[in-house]
């Protein structure tokens, strides 16, 4: 998705605003001026100017269109069933795997990302359990990251 | 001196740190070999690993990863004409030609021994440069290490491909980033929406890992691509010819290494930059500059000496001053952080011998990439036809693990996945990830210093001009910043009016 300059100048503005508006009540040093809200404004009001001088830029060179248009590959449905599935792959891992363990969904995941790239299956299968071995035993085992745990191939623990 | 460089040695010269800086080589080079896996993710999949490591191996693996896959970028630049890093893109016309003329030997020879003379260049550089320039930064107050990050991030901006506007938005969003949690002036929580994981800020380590890996694995679903395997390399000598390179472009191989190491040492200026202006130098200089872009290895010799100064020239700033050369010396400042040892002219007093350390690594890696280039030379037909379709789900998970291992939560996933997808929508509308970054890493720092200054000024922006040192930083960052703008003026009034149509 790529947003024309005009829009990205106001979304920038825009931005600069909200930013300005939530850092009002940010909290000073006691007994002095500054605080938790002078960065805060000082990236708002530089944020705003850009944005401001993205919208003037845009408008001088005659790119006055507003919206956003979609980039070649959104053309694919192939192409955006595959970013679809590669983002509920991520989400499906942190909503899963603290239930299930980390041995089954991770074989799961790379199993699915493997098929969806189109590798066949028995070597996606071969692959993504070694490839779950090998980060299990190197994260979990030697680096000691305490990895969501399963009944599932228990003996690698 | 003598003494703090045994010591140096002795934390260097160990078999568990000679073991972690030979597995960081296999491995960067490795990444760097595939086309579309840059340095600098080499770097963001490896910090999760040095998170459990002691300062010294830490940042051994990453000086030997970046090092080795800046040099491995070549390879399949070479072969396939798809650099591995953009480092490598300036030069790979040349070299790709050399591969259809039936001699790739040749460039990936020429690129190894002259990625190592710009690398020791660089690193011999840094350790007589650092130790002075850090005398100076003993005497900086806010106001100058104020100028010097703002300098350093408009540099960014400005170097940063696309217009310095886009850079901006880049470089806010990295500030913002930086502004979440409790960590600033007043101690009072910003930005956290009544969530306890934010109170810390935006984990530094799942951010980056986001922004560079996870939305390069997303271009890798949507393209697929797979690359066809690459022809065999020959069996001519390696290193022969480069003993002649060197005696017919000893020229070029210094002004390379100067260039490379000055570019590298500029704040938000990387190597992939640099390899780009050496080339263009190269070409200009050149006696014969017809035959650049058909095969000619005199390009390949300079700006191949100039992208390794460059990576040892960045960590000029890194260790003097606490502010990144580029993308990846940005990844370092958050790892010296975590372990630490905070960047900046102190540690040369506090802890001289880890910086000795750090100087030794340079030298080591640089020298083992001889071997172990002339390795992944000959074995890079294998791992060229590793398909990207087996190892984009296998980096995610890489990703996904070592977002997790920070703080041992998926939270640190969740910002892995919004930081994707915010990096992934940033290249799709061409605004530059390096300034996001600089702006993360920088921000708490600027905002400290920026605060300081305006208490002691007691909200005097004259204060920031009445030190010699900061008003010269201060106006040479604003002449940064007006240059563009009065040239833009200039051209727009000398620029001839459109005639107007007779009525």
């Amino acid at each position: 998705m790529r947003v024309t300059d005009l829009t990205l100048g106001i979304l920038t503005l825009l931005g600069g605003i909200a930013i300005y508006l939530s850092a009002m009540n940010f909290q000073a040093i006691p007994g002095q001026e500054y605080g938790a809200g002078t960065m805060p404004r000082a990236v708002a009001f530089v944020t705003g100017l850009t944005g401001l001088y993205m919208i003037v830029e845009a408008i001088m060179s005659g790119n006055r269109g507003i919206g956003f248009r979609f980039a070649e590959w959104t053309r694919s449905g192939a192409a955006l069933a595959r970013v679809a599935t590669v983002l509920l792959l991520i989400l499906g891992y942190i909503l899963v795997s603290p239930i299930v363990g980390f041995v089954p969904t991770t074989i799961v995941v790379l199993v699915v990302a493997m098929l969806t790239l189109g590798t066949r299956l028995v070597p996606a299968v071969i692959v993504s359990v070694v490839a779950t071995i090998v980060i299990q035993q190197s994260f979990g085992k030697l680096l000691l990251v305490p990895l969501p745990r399963s009944d599932f191939l228990s003996f690698l623990w | 001196m003598t003494s703090t460089l045994i010591e140096a040695a002795g934390l260097v010269f160990q078999p568990y740190v000679l073991g972690v800086i030979f597995c960081s080589a296999v491995f960067g080079m490795f990444v760097g070999a595939i086309p579309g896996l840059t340095a600098t993710m080499a770097t963001a999949l490896l910090v999760p690993v040095t998170f459990f490591m002691d300062p010294v191996p830490a940042i051994a693996a990453i000086v030997t990863a970046t090092a080795m896959a800046i040099f491995s970028g070549d390879i399949p630049g070479t072969l396939l004409r798809m650099p591995g890093t953009p480092a490598s893109a300036a030069y790979v016309q040349d070299a790709f030609a050399l591969t259809k003329k039936g001699t790739p030997e040749l460039a990936l020879g020429a690129s190894l021994v002259f990625s190592s003379i710009g690398g020791i260049f660089g690193t011999l550089v840094l350790m007589t440069a650092s130790p002075v320039l850090a005398e100076i930064a003993l005497k900086f107050s806010s106001f100058e290490y104020f100028w010097l990050v703002v300098l350093g991030l408009s540099c960014a901006v400005f170097i940063s491909p696309g217009s310095a506007a886009r850079g901006l938005i880049a470089l806010f969003i990295g500030l913002f980033a930086a502004t979440i949690g409790l960590d600033n002036p007043a101690g009072a929580p910003r930005y956290t929406f009544g969530n306890v994981e934010l109170l810390g800020g935006v984990q530094f380590i799942p951010a980056m890992i986001g922004l560079f890996a996870v939305s390069e694995v997303i271009r890798g679903f949507i393209h697929r691509r797979n690359t066809a395997p690459p022809p065999k390399t020959g069996n001519s000598s390696i290193f022969r010819q480069q003993f002649a390179n060197l005696k017919k472009y000893p020229v070029q191989a210094l002004r390379g290494s100067v260039l490379g190491t000055a570019i590298g040492a500029l704040p938000g200026a990387g190597a992939d930059i640099a390899a780009w202006i050496s080339y263009a130098v190269s070409k200009k200089f050149s006696k014969t500059p017809e035959k650049f872009g058909t095969g000619h290895v005199e390009g390949i010799v300079e700006a191949g000496a100039s992208n390794n100064g460059a990576m040892s020239g960045a960590w000029i700033p890194a260790l003097v001053f606490g502010i990144p050369g580029d993308s990846i010396t940005a990844i370092v400042i958050g790892v010296l952080y975590i372990k630490g040892l905070n960047p900046g002219p102190m540690i040369f007093i506090t802890q001289p011998q880890m910086i000795y350390a750090v100087f030794i690594v340079f030298l080591l890696a640089n020298l083992m990439m001889l071997p172990l280039g002339w390795v992944a030379i000959k074995s890079a037909r294998q791992v060229l036809s590793i398909p990207t379709r087996v190892l984009m789900p296998i980096i995610l998970m890489f990703c996904m693990v070592g977002s997790f291992a920070i703080n041992n939560s998926v939270f640190g996933i969740w910002l892995m996945l919004i930081f994707g997808i915010v990096g992934f929508l940033m290249e799709e509308n061409d605004i530059p990830i390096a300034p996001a970054i600089l702006g993360l890493v920088l921000g708490p720092m600027l905002e400290q210093n920026f605060v300081t200054s305006m208490i002691k000024s007691d909200g005097s922006f004259v204060a920031f001009f009445e030190r010699p040192i900061s008003a010269g930083l201060g106006m040479f960052t604003i002449a940064i910043w007006m240059i563009p703008l009065v040239m833009l003026v200039v051209r727009r009034v000398r620029s001839p009016k459109p005639a107007m149509p007779d009525a």
